[in-house]
This record gives C-alpha cells, structure tokens and sequence, in this order.
C-alpha cells in the first residue's frame, strides 16, 4: 500500500477526494439548511423579482439560473464543515493520508455538483414551458462546470470561519451573497446601471449570468472572454483564501 | 525501527505550556500505556502524532516518517480512535466503513471483505445497514474502532478509549485490543486509570501537567505509585519523639508535616492506620483526625523525577 510514485499518488489523493464527495451528498444535499438557503431561498427571492413583470424567457431562465447555482453550490460547503467540525467526523479526514488540498477539492466537487443539480431546474422549466433554446450546449456544460465549481470553492472559504455551527458561517455568506444580486446584472441590468455598472465587476455573479446568458442565448453584456477570465481569477482567489484559512485552522487546533 | 519516535515534542496553548519536551520512542509491537491524570497533556500529544495539530517545538516520527514534513505517509501507517467516537451518524455502519476504507485507498473488494470482517468481530453485523444514529455509546465506540482498523494499520491509537463505557463494553474492547498486540499491531494508548495501564500495557509513560516521567514496565510504577498512598493523621500532642515514633511504623517509607498534619507514605495505608490506633492508645494520645490517602499520579510523578534525579550522575542546571 505504498504510494511513492507521483502518479500514484496523485490517483490515491483523487479516490479520496471523489469519496468525500460522495459523502457530501449522501449526507447533506437533502439537509433542511441546504434546501433552504440552496433552493427555496434562491427561488422566492427570484419569484418575488420577476412577479408582475413581463420579462422575456431569454432574460429570466439565464438569470434564474445564475442564482441557483450561486446559491445551491456555496451552501454545502457551510452546511457541511461546521457539522463535522461538531461531531469530529472533520477530524477523520485530517487524520487520513490525504493533503489538506484534495480535503477541500473533495468538498468543494460535493458543493459543485449540488449547484449544477439545482441550476439544471430552472434550465429544464425553461425549455419545458418558455420554449427556451441553448444556443451552445457544449458551452453550457462547461460553464456550469467552471460556474458551480466557483461558487461551491466560495462557500468553502467561508467554511473555514472557525464554528461549528452552520448557522452562523451562512449569516455571514448571506450578508455577502445577498447585495452581490443587485450589483450582478441579474435584478438590474448592468447596461442600466448606468456609471454605476464598473461595480459589477467586483461580484463574481456578474460573470456567471453573464456567461450562462451568452451560452443561451448567444448574446452577453462583456463577451465570452471577459467572462471566463473573471470568473477564474475569482476562483483562484477563492481557492487560494480558503487553503489559506483551512491550513491556519489545523494548525492551531 | 522504532514504531513511534518522539523527539523534544511541545505544544503551547498561549501561555500554557500543555505540553512540554517530551521524548519517547515505541516499539513495533508494543503495547503502550500513555498515563496521566485529566488535563495532563496526553490528548494534545496524540493530537500532535495523528496531524491534528502542529507541534510548537520538537519533532516525532511514524515508522520513520516524520509527522509534519511527511505527513501523508506518516498517516498510512496509524488508525485512530479519538476521545468522541466520530462517526456518521446519518450514514449505516456498512457505508461508514466504506467511506473510511475509500479515504485510505482501498479497492472495492479490499474494503468489502475488511468489512465484513470487522463486522463480525465487533458483533456489529446485525447493525450493517443501520444508521449510526441510535448506536449506543459502546456501539459508536466500536464502529470508530472498526474503522480505525479497516486498512490494517501497522499502529493503532486510542484516547481514552474505555471512559464512559458500561463494563461488559469496556472488557471487550480490552479483549479486541489484546488481541490486535498479540497479532502483531503496535498500541498506543493513553488514560487516566492505572489499573488499565497495568493490564494492558507492556510498557507506561507517566504525564503530567505536560512533563513526561519514567517510561517504564507497569509492575514497577505500580510499586512505585502505590508507595505513594498515605495515611495523614493528627495527633493532640504532635512532640518530636510522637513523630519519629510514628515514622518508624512498619512499611512506612517516608513522612512530612502537613499543617498541623502529619503524612506517613506507604504501600499499605490500612496496616499503618492500625498501628497508630494503637500506637495512641498505648501513649495516651487522643486522635484528632486520620485519614487514609489514595494512590496519587502526581505523588507518583514527583517521586519518580525525584528518584531519577538522585540516580543521575552528571547534573543538570
Ligand atoms: N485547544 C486548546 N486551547 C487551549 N488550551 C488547551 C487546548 N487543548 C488543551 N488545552 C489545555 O492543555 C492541557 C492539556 O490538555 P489535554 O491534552 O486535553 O489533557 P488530557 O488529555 O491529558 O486530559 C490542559 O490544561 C488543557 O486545558
Ligand atoms: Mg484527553
């Protein structure tokens, strides 16, 4: 059971991975909090939004869509470290032979998944009853993939806020995710907000509507380019806080 | 090779320095007793060895594999059954096994028949496809324990791994862990009860307050340990000659003044209780209070270092 070589290793660190992964969701994409703040959350306030306004399919499904994933994915991660910190099932992984890095790979896949689920249900609606066509389903897939994996590594980092009450790692997300929707293009239209549209560039929403709007529809606001650069500059930054934070954690417990 | 080899290792928690220079090493094969009382240092140092935390100073090693430059291997090599039995409690016992036996990297069938196996020596095999969650506390230990072993560790470690538990679970799992030794499994074990470590242990390390005293066969800290029981009695008239009376009882090893108590050390504290009884009745002295005292780690820690330090040749500042 020696794993010396490289390649070797690097299998045994995905095995391992894919199996936190797989416990991810057995275990918590069928938790109330992840219904919750992953689903129903999402989809009021979405509802409440697009209520009494006669928006085009073409602006709704891409937008719906962005929220869900943005939701869904960057919940598990903070449903699921602060539980395991409390039962000391977290503890277990560290203990394993598998690096901090494929720890939060594994739970970050578990978030990304559970995002790209719940945005393929908007998607499906979509196409059901809006007739809604997909320009570029290769496209689509891969930036649900890039978009999911994102968001998922977002609520990761914000997992790593030292509690072990999930509670309080989604307050402080919320207060985060929540102003990010009006600064995302998704109830406001970049275009419309005027000089006010460079703050977009900050939300790492903004890319991702934008890129699953482009993949629909054929059309978006910064292009396809802009779109993936800033989205995978935000994923690094992300990936890169929360090692950061994680690797501080265990050091100091 | 030395299963376990730890080398000056400390952790500071602020200011508290919970554990402080400790070296020892462990054996292949070795059943070994970590004893301390409670707040003593030996989570932390378990802590330490298994990952969970990083040493402030000083360095140790899994099978030759250090544990912070190269943890992955090092990790390889142990299973671990901490102080809480961490288990999935919304997964069966079977799916908890086959997760652990994914994260060590085992095959399918590996983890399958090591399953099996393992659920038929804990007698969980009733339970397969149960969840965790209405386990028993000795259920939950044994499932963590079981999974602890699913990839056949060459070293085990457990804290604690009999507090809380009923009696009949707690001689099973001493039955369980005697047998992995005999098999071949090097044990690491810590607790607080002396008892245990003399069953089990083939060799004990005493802890306390962070500092590490004899590493030595459990018959001999046992010996010395129970030198550490005494009898505190106070006397109306406490005269220099009461005293050296009272010191010269049978088995009474050595005596202080506590107070206005006087403390005679022995192996046998009923023996010598008796014989001040009678000793006062002989003298006309009245009894103001006795009291016979229990064995105690940090008596035992203290005539420990005291006698190493007396037997040391070259002195230290
Ligand atoms: N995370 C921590 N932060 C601060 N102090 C701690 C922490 N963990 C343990 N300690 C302190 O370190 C000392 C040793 O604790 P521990 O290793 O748990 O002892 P034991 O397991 O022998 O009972 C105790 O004084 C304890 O209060
Ligand atoms: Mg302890």
């Amino acid at each position: 059971m020696t794993t010396s070589s490289p390649p070797a290793r690097i299998w045994r660190e995905l095995r391992s991975a894919w199996a936190i992964t797989k416990k991810d969701a057995r275990i918590y994409y069928l938790r109330p909090g992840s219904i919750m703040f992953g689903i129903l959350f999402p989809l009021f306030l979405f509802i409440s939004f697009a209520i009494g306004r006669d928006l085009p399919a073409g602006v709704l499904v891409p937008g719906l869509m962005a929220i869900s994933v943005f939701f869904a994915a960057s919940s598990i991660g903070p449903m699921a470290v602060p539980t395991e910190r409390k039962t000391k099932t977290y503890e277990r992984m560290i203990t394993a032979p598998v690096s901090p890095l494929s720890i939060l790979v594994g739970e970050i896949v578990g978030g990304a998944i559970f995002g790209a689920i719940i945005a393929a249900i908007p998607l499906i609606i979509g196409i059901v009853f809006y007739g809604t066509l997909i320009v570029n389903p290769i496209g689509l897939i891969g930036v649900l993939v890039l978009v999911s994996f994102a968001f998922s590594a977002m609520g990761i980092m914000f997992a790593a806020i030292p509690t072990d009450n999930p509670g309080d790692v989604m307050m402080i997300l919320n207060f985060i995710r929540l102003p990010l929707l009006f600064i995302s293009g998704i109830f406001i239209p970049v275009s419309a907000m005027g000089m006010y549209g460079a703050v977009a560039l900050i939300s790492p929403l903004t890319y991702a509507k934008d890129m699953i709007q482009y993949v629909l529809t054929g059309t978006g606001y910064y292009g396809p380019f802009t779109d993936v650069i800033g989205m995978l500059i935000f994923t690094g930054i992300f990936l890169w806080i929360g090692v950061r934070l994680h690797e501080r954690n265990r050091k100091s417990g | 090779m030395n299963a376990i080899s730890v080398n000056n290792l400390t952790r500071d928690y602020g200011t508290l320095r919970a554990v402080d220079h400790i070296s020892f090493e462990v054996e292949s094969g070795e059943f070994f007793g970590f004893l301390g009382p409670n707040g003593a240092g030996k989570t932390t140092t378990i802590r330490m060895l298994t990952g969970l935390s990083e040493p402030s100073e000083g360095t140790a090693s899994i099978m030759g594999c250090d544990i912070t430059r190269d943890a992955f291997h090092a990790k390889e090599h142990f299973g671990i059954v901490p102080e809480v039995s961490n288990i999935y409690e919304d997964l069966s016992a079977w799916n908890n096994l086959m997760f652990a036996g994914e994260l060590y990297g085992l095959s399918q069938p590996e983890r399958t028949r090591r399953a099996r196996e393992l659920l038929e020596i804990f007698d969980l095999t009733g339970f397969r496809d149960k969840k965790a969650q209405g386990f028993s506390k000795g259920m939950r230990r044994k499932l963590t324990l079981a999974m602890a072993l699913i990839h056949e560790p060459e070293i085990l470690f457990l804290d604690e791994p009999t507090s809380g538990l009923d009696v009949q679970s707690s001689l099973l799992l001493k039955e369980i862990l005697s047998r992995l030794n005999r098999e071949g499994t090097t044990i690491f074990l810590t607790t607080h009860m002396l008892e245990e470590a003399n069953t089990l242990c083939n060799r004990v390390a005493i802890i306390v307050k962070g500092r590490l005293a004899a590493v030595d066969a459990p018959e001999k800290l046992k010996k010395t340990i129970q030198t550490t029981q005494s009898v505190e009695v106070s006397l109306d008239s406490m005269t220099s000659q009461v005293t050296a009376d009272l010191t010269a009882i049978k088995t009474v090893t050595s005596s202080r003044h506590e107070g206005d108590k006087f403390r005679l050390f022995t192996p046998d504290p009923a023996v010598v209780a008796t014989a001040i009884f009678e000793y006062a009745q002989a003298h006309r002295l009245k009894i103001i209070s006795i009291n016979t005292v229990g064995p105690s780690l940090e008596d035992a820690f203290l005539s420990i270092v005291q006698r190493q330090g007396d037997s040391r040749t070259e002195g230290r500042p």
